[in-house]
């Protein structure tokens, strides 16, 4: 977790922020293309964060081995 | 052959009996609080056992008063009250009427104790919880294999969000061992690597919930670098664990749905912003437009041309104005003439003929002197009433034309 990569909610947070700064009405057009490029970059980012893949729960045992954890298992 | 009784006959006879012990209409019975039910008409139903057996107990709505305090699994209590037989399930219990805390019971004194004791280490202190992240990909969950709790848990995750990584740890949660079981699966995640760490288990007695009290689970989950989600029986239970965790959930499945944000919201969020950001750079240039629009338009009433027919205008109105006040003018002296014309008429030379006056004229001229006229010649007389024509005989300078 200590790692300097984005978190999810972060990478939102950051594509708010260019958001207020796109609400500046002074801004200049260059500028409004350049964030909006980077705002949309920052999606395809948050996208990519949420890996679209189903996944199998996962067992791990004392060893530190994973493997598949069959569910329905019941009481 | 014996008599043969009816069952509501016997335990009459039985309730009779009892109702003879005087010694059981006020009686003080300490025990440990078990199976305690708060009924919603008021009525508290619970249990109270020492190590040799148990006793049905009950307090009714109307002797709530009674109480001070809530009573909870495993407390050392004190009940008086009456005990009577109740003919309907052929058992005897205590009707209490009032109810104290026994110092405390054995459990719940221990609990009370490692509370005290970790609270003032700080380790139940708000500066030391970890944030549970906004997005996991990947929970940790120590918890038994084959409870309700991890089905619960998968169920939810899975609803909410299937692209979520679940990484089961599986231990012991009740009896011998538990604790320690417990720890190594919270430092078995830990060790592995995951976003979350879920701990928990679902309901059950002060007794099948101990592990969660017990001081070594504390510590695991106070030295565990993961933020850790604690899940302990349900709403009510409040363990050692719930306290030291990073956030309480108050069953396992709250647990999913505070670490599991709901695909939906991701998505939505992430189309919401997209949206936002186009029209937020579409305003802009919009805006642009308007202020290109804007300035042209100021230019063009600044070009020659404009100039132009802007003086051109000017001209025109001058024009209308003038051509007005001619008219006005042009309007005022015909008036005026008018007016002169009247007057003239009123000083007109006719009036004059009254008085026997003539006005002659000879050749379309007026007659003023003899030498215009000659023996034959046409005059014309003007009278006030009419004219006279007539002809000259002779003339004669000097004297008075004889008019015949």
């Amino acid at each position: 977790m200590a790692k300097k990569e984005l978190t999810l909610n972060e990478a939102f947070t950051s594509v708010e922020e260019i958001m207020e700064k796109l609400r500046d009405d002074e801004i200049s057009l260059e500028d409004s293309f350049k964030l909006y490029k980077e705002g949309m970059d920052m999606l395809k980012v948050c996208s990519e964060k949420i890996d679209k893949v189903e996944k199998q729960v996962k067992m791990l045992d004392e060893d530190g081995e994973v493997s598949d954890f069959q569910t329905g298992t019941g009481e | 052959m014996n008599k043969v009784y009816a069952v509501g006959q016997i335990n009459q006879y039985i309730k009779n009996l009892l109702a003879q012990e005087t010694i059981l209409h006020s009686v003080s019975v300490k025990g440990e609080v078990s199976n305690v039910k708060y009924h919603s008409s008021g009525h508290i139903y619970f249990t109270m056992k020492d190590n040799t057996g148990t006793l049905s107990c009950v307090m009714f709505a109307s002797a709530r008063s009674g109480l001070k305090f809530t009573m909870r699994e495993g407390m050392g209590i004190i009940a008086t009250g009456r005990i009577e037989v109740y003919m309907r399930d052929g058992k005897y219990q205590l009707y209490a009427e009032k109810i104290v805390q026994d110092g405390a019971g054995d459990l719940y004194a221990r609990y009370l104790e490692l509370k005290d004791k970790l609270e003032e280490m700080g380790m139940f202190d708000q500066s030391y919880k970890k944030d549970i992240p906004y997005y996991s990909r990947t929970i940790g969950i120590v918890t038994a294999a084959t409870g309700a709790a991890v089905q619960d848990i998968i169920q939810i995750a899975h609803r909410r969000n299937p692209y979520v990584q679940l990484i089961l740890c599986p231990a012991q949660v009740q009896g011998d061992g538990a604790a320690q079981s417990i720890v190594d699966g919270i430092e078995a995640l830990d060790r592995y690597g995951v976003d979350v760490i879920i701990v928990g288990r679902g309901g059950g007695s002060i007794e099948d919930l101990w592990a969660f009290n017990e001081e070594i689970v504390a510590r695991a989950i106070f030295a565990c670098n993961t933020p850790i989600v604690s899940a302990v029986g349900h709403e009510t239970d409040f363990t050692i664990a719930d306290f030291v965790a990073d956030k309480r959930a108050s069953t396992p499945s709250a647990a999913a749905e505070l670490t599991v944000v709901p695909y939906a919201d991701l998505e939505k969020r992430m189309q919401d912003l997209a949206v936002s950001l186009f029209d937020r750079v579409d305003h802009n240039i919009r805006m642009e437009k308007n202020r290109l629009h804007q300035t042209v338009t100021r230019l063009q009433a600044l070009s020659p041309g404009a100039r132009i027919r802007e003086k051109k205008m000017h001209y025109v109105n001058l024009l209308d104005q003038l051509q007005q006040v001619m008219q006005g003018n042009l309007m005022q002296n015909k008036h005026r003439l008018q007016m002169r014309i009247t007057e003239l008429e009123a000083l007109s030379p006719l009036t004059r003929l009254q008085g026997g006056y003539v006005h002659a004229t000879a050749k379309g001229k007026p007659l003023t002197k003899v030498s215009q006229v000659s023996a034959g010649d046409e005059i014309r007389l003007r009278l006030a009433d009419g004219t006279v024509q007539t002809r000259v005989e002779n003339t004669e300078k000097e004297k008075i034309a004889k008019i015949r």
